[in-house]
């Protein structure tokens, strides 16, 4: 009490023994007024703090910022020797960690970079620090603790310790501890309630960092997917340019086929027919004989170069896609078929009603030559019977197909049933040129389908064929 | 008129299809004058009076003209074209006689407003039929338009 307030309190009292009472009685009322003080200027710094570490976390700072920042200030407002945030390696059952921030008085050694192995925490420990409770030692010698746990806070010369652990959500992420190397000390509820609520807060921070590691990883994911499709989107186009260009290269090469391939063997046959007319008188009948033949060979090869047009016109053709009624298509052509030959018996047994989506010309074209290869080689069966129809299984898309009791083939060629110009008889036999199946192929292809055949000698051939993509549903 | 004094104009390029298309004609004891230009600028220079033959009497005009597509200079598609739009040809029937059975040209030239389209066949007896179809209906049963 300063001296000036002294002397006037002397001079109110009488006599010293008075004044000696006076003055016993003012410090037993000041006493406890001056410790209220003292607590409530902590409480106000602690708020300050609190306040503080709240700020920080509203920042967009790293982890690393906010616990550096927050280790100096707690251990400020403590006076403790040091206080750091301690990591458990993940999935290491709480046997490990390291510090991974610290604020720690010069006159003490840092626990950073040290890795902590403390076998006997992991069982003893996590399973309270993980519902939320801490360790509060004011004397580790003096606690009751494990031989093995003494070691440990011992290194660190510690001799009081406050472990909070920081959770991240439900996860024990790690601890926040404030140790006493001095001297052993004894913790103030005011205090450990303190260091709770800034473990709770930087338990919102862990969390944060977590969610923003996350959207970081998406974003990074999504970009990398844009990039993805960019790039496949860029290859596309690429082959779409590079389809077009091969696609003119093919008209105009088709276009010289039909122009300048057929022109020569006009003259061919035009000349040689000429030599017939005009010469005829001057050569035998060998020489007659060789030029029909030439005749003959110059006609096949146009046959064969309008096949080929004609193939070439099924690849190239734009497509039209719209509902086409399959049955009424295959019953004009068994007409057709009918009228061509009225003296054939056949049978014909078409499925009505069978309606799918396709480009109708092709469609018509498709049917045209697998019905006309079933007529054709059931020539030789006097009860032909052709069938056309959808599989009767549930499948996934809708399989047409096409089959007869002709001649069938062996199921040993079948690969090379649909290749152009691949025949598995001989002209003579059945005529054709090999170019239609190979163009029932194309037409399927271009509708995203696929043909198939099966079949044996002498036991009729089946044709199945479908116009969607397998998996794309009805 | 008689028939002979209607005349054709073959526009073709190929020697062989030249020689074969006026054999066909003679086989059939079609007699007309047949003029033969060898690409389409001759082609165009005959209809018109200019080029080559410049100060030809223009009073004989030919009856029906044989188009091929595919010729030097100028392509008959676009023979076609300058054929249609003169006052002088528009109304002038042109048959595109072809080797082409291309979708893209039979489009063309119908759509400028070909009379017919013919592919030559490459049986020369089927040519030859068809030469003679054509030298019937052009030259005999069709009516020509007015002049």
């Amino acid at each position: 009490m300063n001296p000036k307030l002294l002397s006037k309190l002397r001079s109110f009292c009488r006599d010293d023994a008075a004044f000696e009472q006076l003055q016993q009685s003012l410090l037993e009322n000041i006493q406890p007024l001056e410790s209220e003080i003292e607590q409530a200027n902590f409480q106000i710094e602690q708020q300050k703090a609190l306040f503080h570490v709240i700020a920080r976390l509203r920042e967009p700072l790293d982890l690393e910022t906010v616990f550096q920042a927050t280790a100096t200030e707690v251990r400020q407002l403590l006076s403790a020797d040091r206080v750091g945030m301690f990591r458990f390696y993940p999935n290491s059952g709480y046997d490990d960690g390291e510090f991974v921030s610290e604020d720690v008085d010069p006159a003490f050694s840092s626990a950073m970079a040290r890795k902590i192995h403390d076998h006997c925490f992991g069982e003893q420990f996590s399973a309270h620090y993980q519902q939320g409770q801490m360790q509060i030692v004011a004397d580790i010698y003096n606690a009751g603790l494990s031989d093995c746990h003494i070691e440990v806070l011992s290194q660190f010369e510690i001799k009081a310790n406050l472990a909070v652990p920081l959770l991240q959500g439900q996860k024990l992420w790690g601890l926040l501890c404030i140790h006493q190397c001095q001297t052993p000390r004894q913790w103030q509820p005011t205090e450990i309630e303190f260091v709770s609520q800034i473990a709770n807060h930087l338990g919102v921070a862990l969390q944060h960092a977590e969610l923003m590691a996350d959207l970081q990883a998406e974003i990074i994911e999504r970009k990398q997917a844009e990039q993805a499709v960019l790039t496949l989107n860029q290859g596309l186009q690429k082959a779409i340019v590079e389809l077009k260009a091969v696609n003119r290269e093919l008209e105009s090469f088709s276009y010289s086929v039909s122009h300048d391939l057929r022109a020569p063997l006009r003259s061919i046959d035009g000349f040689s027919q000429a030599l017939l007319e005009d010469c005829l008188e001057q050569l035998d009948v060998t020489g007659q004989d060789y030029l029909h033949r030439i005749r003959n060979a110059t006609q096949r090869m146009g046959n064969l170069i309008d096949d080929l047009l004609n193939l070439s016109q099924v690849t190239r053709s734009e497509m039209h896609l719209e509902p086409v009624n399959l049955s009424s298509i295959a019953s004009n052509i068994s007409t057709e078929l009918h009228r061509s030959e009225p003296e054939r018996q056949v049978e014909f047994s078409i499925q009505p009603g069978l309606v799918d989506q396709g480009d109708a010309r092709l469609l018509q074209i498709l049917l045209t030559n697998l019905l006309n290869n079933a007529w054709k080689f059931s020539s030789k069966n006097p009860q032909a019977q052709i069938e056309f129809g959808l599989l009767p299984v549930e499948t996934e898309i809708p399989t047409y197909f096409v089959r007869d009791n002709g001649t069938g083939f062996d199921m040993a060629f079948a690969n090379k049933l649909f290749g152009p110009f691949q025949r598995l008889h001989s002209a003579k036999e059945f005529p054709g040129n090999g170019i239609g199946l190979a163009t029932v192929q194309r037409i399927a292809h271009r509708h995203g389908g696929k043909v198939w055949a099966e079949g044996a000698l002498e036991q009729g051939a089946t044709f199945y064929f479908t116009l969607k993509p397998e998996g794309a549903g009805t | 008129m008689s028939a002979n004094t209607k005349s054709i104009l073959l526009v073709e390029d190929n020697p062989d299809d030249e020689a074969l298309a006026i054999r066909a004609f003679q086989r059939h004891h079609i007699g007309n004058e047949i003029v033969v230009a060898h690409d389409g600028v001759e082609a165009l220079d005959y209809l018109f009076g200019t080029g080559t033959y410049a100060g030809r009497d223009m009073s004989i005009k030919p009856t029906v003209v044989l188009l091929d597509l595919k010729l030097p200079r100028l392509d008959g598609i676009e023979v076609l074209r300058r054929i249609r739009s003169d006052e002088r040809t528009k109304l002038l029937p042109v048959v595109v006689l072809t080797t082409s059975s291309e979708e893209q040209d039979m489009l063309d030239s119908y759509s400028l407003g070909c009379n017919s389209y013919i592919r030559k066949p490459v049986d020369f007896l089927q040519f030859s039929e068809a030469i003679r179809q054509l030298g019937m209906y052009w030259l005999l049963m069709n009516e020509p338009p007015p002049v």
